[in-house]
């Protein structure tokens, strides 16, 4: 499942490439992740996946690491995690781009999202309307967290 | 296993366990997700001690019990005189097996996505009956639904009785399915008023989006028209009502796919509950 | 086998007594005990078949008081005080079900696996509808999948069975 946002932030670039790096507060506006840890500064993290549908709930351990860097512009990687009491598994492909845009800063993202296992049999339109979903709110809330501090 | 006598007891299990306890009805729902190991309780709390299991016609009102199995409302006399479409609903869902033993409190409280009743009762402007230790309320069909697998019950309140009223001799309805897998990909459900003019439009659509939902923007196409008139804006209707279905590409079909259906399905029903 | 379900501590056995193919079956069973489970691996009774496991197929078809559940979508214990019958019930003193003469007479069978829940709901069918038309019968039995006979054979068994029930042999 490939997914594209955008979202215009009212901040400068720095700004906004600094807040990726600050594991807690941008893990923070993932919505269903807690726990961040920081591995090796930089390069791999690990957090938890809490999501839920209805009455079905999966905690993926979860970890990330990045795979490509280029300073202030973009960043590239890679998080996967398995929840096996479910016996399912997720993996995400993450491409963040940042652009200025006058006073503003364009976080642009592209997300590879595959599901597989049990959590599969829930349907395959469930899980994308529920991708979707939470890398909207995500999206939302780096915007409100960037802009909400001046 | 727990088996209350009453709704009271059902609330306080309910309220008391929270989140490691689930309703037990039917089973057909609840144990494939369990043995898919794709949920997980420490107590079912087995709901079928509870009156809820009458279908009644009073003051033009009918009344089903949520432990009414399929094969029960489907062979009820009320609701074949009362609601042939949704007696013809009920002879469709599933398999025989299924019908047997499911009820619909189950189907409905379950709301997945891909079954039949949920998008008829919207259309046919039913009242969902939730009680919970002391009180009861009501909520309307097109509130019942607020996403796949999710409801408006509150964690302890209960299904106990659906409410449609009685059409009016002038009154119609329908209900079609389309779909090739084990479940129903696109289904449509309609009623009307037929007074030499279409009137009290209600469509509903379900199976291709998260939830069944009713089609406003459709229902003002066919609102007090002619028969002849309500006939030719069909297709437009038909088109209005599949983008507002939510369809997404699946396994069940891709997006345009499943709104043509729905277009196709309106058409087909609207004609039917006419003749 | 089946994977235990639920959480439930085994110390909660809850015994059951049911009628099992017209003999008094006394035994007990843990609250998540699948009804299938305790007929095949307990009681020996193998013709029940867990096929898709998801009560699609029918193959795991059983008839409780008359009417088809799929036996692999079944607590076991909700048999309490009731009829169950296995197709290894359905035969009585050696002498073959109409329905089980029919299947073999008319070729209903090839494999052999979805057959015991095709021909007890069959039974389920005619015992309520004993002249159903066609389009009855296919409705009825919409949810019992063959893999091999292309159903024509199955239909023609199970009418002819329906004619000679009908005509009281």
């Amino acid at each position: 499942m490939q997914f594209q946002k955008e979202v215009e932030i009212r901040a400068p670039r720095e700004k906004v490439w600094r807040f990726i790096w600050d594991v807690d507060r941008f893990i923070a506006c993932v919505p269903g992740c807690k726990e961040a840890k920081t591995l090796e500064e930089g390069k791999r993290y690990a957090a938890t996946m809490v999501e839920k549908v209805g009455p079905f709930k999966v905690e993926f351990p979860t970890n990330i690491e990045v795979l490509e860097r280029e300073e202030m512009t973009r960043i590239k990687a890679q998080a996967s995690g398995a929840d096996n009491k479910i016996g399912s598994r997720m993996k995400l492909d993450l491409d963040v781009n940042l652009r200025e845009d006058g006073d503003k800063t364009v976080l642009a993202f592209v997300a590879g999202v595959d599901i597989l296992g049990k959590l599969a049999a829930l349907g395959h339109g469930i899980i994308k309307r529920k991708a979707d979903q939470v890398l909207d709110e995500f999206a939302q809330a780096v915007k409100k967290q960037l802009e909400g501090d001046s | 296993m727990d088996e209350p006598e009453s709704v009271a007891e059902v609330s306080e299990l309910l309220g008391r366990f929270g989140d490691s306890a689930k309703i037990y009805a039917g089973g057909t729902e609840l144990l494939l997700a369990m043995k898919e190991g794709l949920v997980d309780y420490e107590r079912l709390i087995n709901v079928k001690k509870l009156k809820c299991k009458d279908v009644t016609v009073e003051n033009g009102a009918l009344s089903m019990g949520a432990l009414c199995t399929h094969r029960e409302l489907e062979t009820s006399r009320a609701i074949n005189e009362k609601l042939p479409a949704l007696a013809k609903l009920e002879h469709n869902v599933a398999n025989v097996r299924v019908r047997q033993v499911g009820t619909i409190g189950g189907n409905l409280c379950f709301a997945e996505p891909h079954a039949d009743p949920g998008t008829l009762l919207i259309a046919l402007g039913a009242k969902m009956i939730a009680e919970k230790s002391s009180s009861q309320r009501e909520i309307d069909a097109e509130k019942f639904f607020v996403d796949a697998f999710e409801t408006a019950l509150e964690p302890d309140e209960i299904l106990t009785k659906i409410v449609v009223r009685v059409p009016s001799p002038a009154g119609r309805s329908a209900y079609l399915k389309f779909g090739y897998l084990e479940r129903p990909s696109v289904g449509v459900g309609l009623a009307f008023n037929l007074n030499g003019q279409v009137s009290s439009m209600r469509i509903a659509v379900g199976c291709a989006g998260p939830a069944p939902r009713r089609v406003e923007e459709a229902e003002a196409l066919l609102e007090g028209k002619s028969r002849e008139e309500a006939e030719r804006n069909l297709a437009q209707a038909g088109a209005l009502a599949g983008r507002a279905a939510q369809a997404i590409t699946d396994l069940h079909g891709s997006q345009d796919y499943k709104e043509h259906i729905v277009g196709v399905l309106l058409k087909r029903a609207f004609l039917s509950a006419l003749s | 086998m089946a994977k235990p379900m639920s959480r439930v501590s085994e110390a909660q056995l809850i015994p059951i007594s049911f009628t099992l193919n017209g003999r008094l079956q006394e035994i007990d069973v843990q609250p998540h005990e699948l009804l299938l489970d305790v007929v095949r691996e307990r009681l020996g009774l193998t013709g029940a078949k867990r096929s898709c496991d998801v009560q699609v197929c029918g193959a795991c078809t059983l008839l409780v008081d008359g009417r088809p559940i799929s036996a692999c979508t079944t607590l076991a214990f909700e048999v309490r005080g009731r009829s169950v019958l296995t197709i290894e019930g359905l035969a009585e003193n050696g002498k073959l079900h109409p329905l089980q003469q029919a299947f073999i007479e008319h070729g209903g069978f090839q494999c052999g696996f979805c057959t015991p829940g095709m021909i007890l709901a069959a039974k389920a069918l005619l015992d309520e509808n004993p002249d159903p038309s066609e389009a009855e019968l296919k409705h009825f039995m919409h949810g019992n999948i063959c893999r091999c006979t292309g159903y024509k054979k199955i239909i023609e068994s199970i009418m002819a069975a329906a004619k000679t029930m009908r005509a009281g042999s």
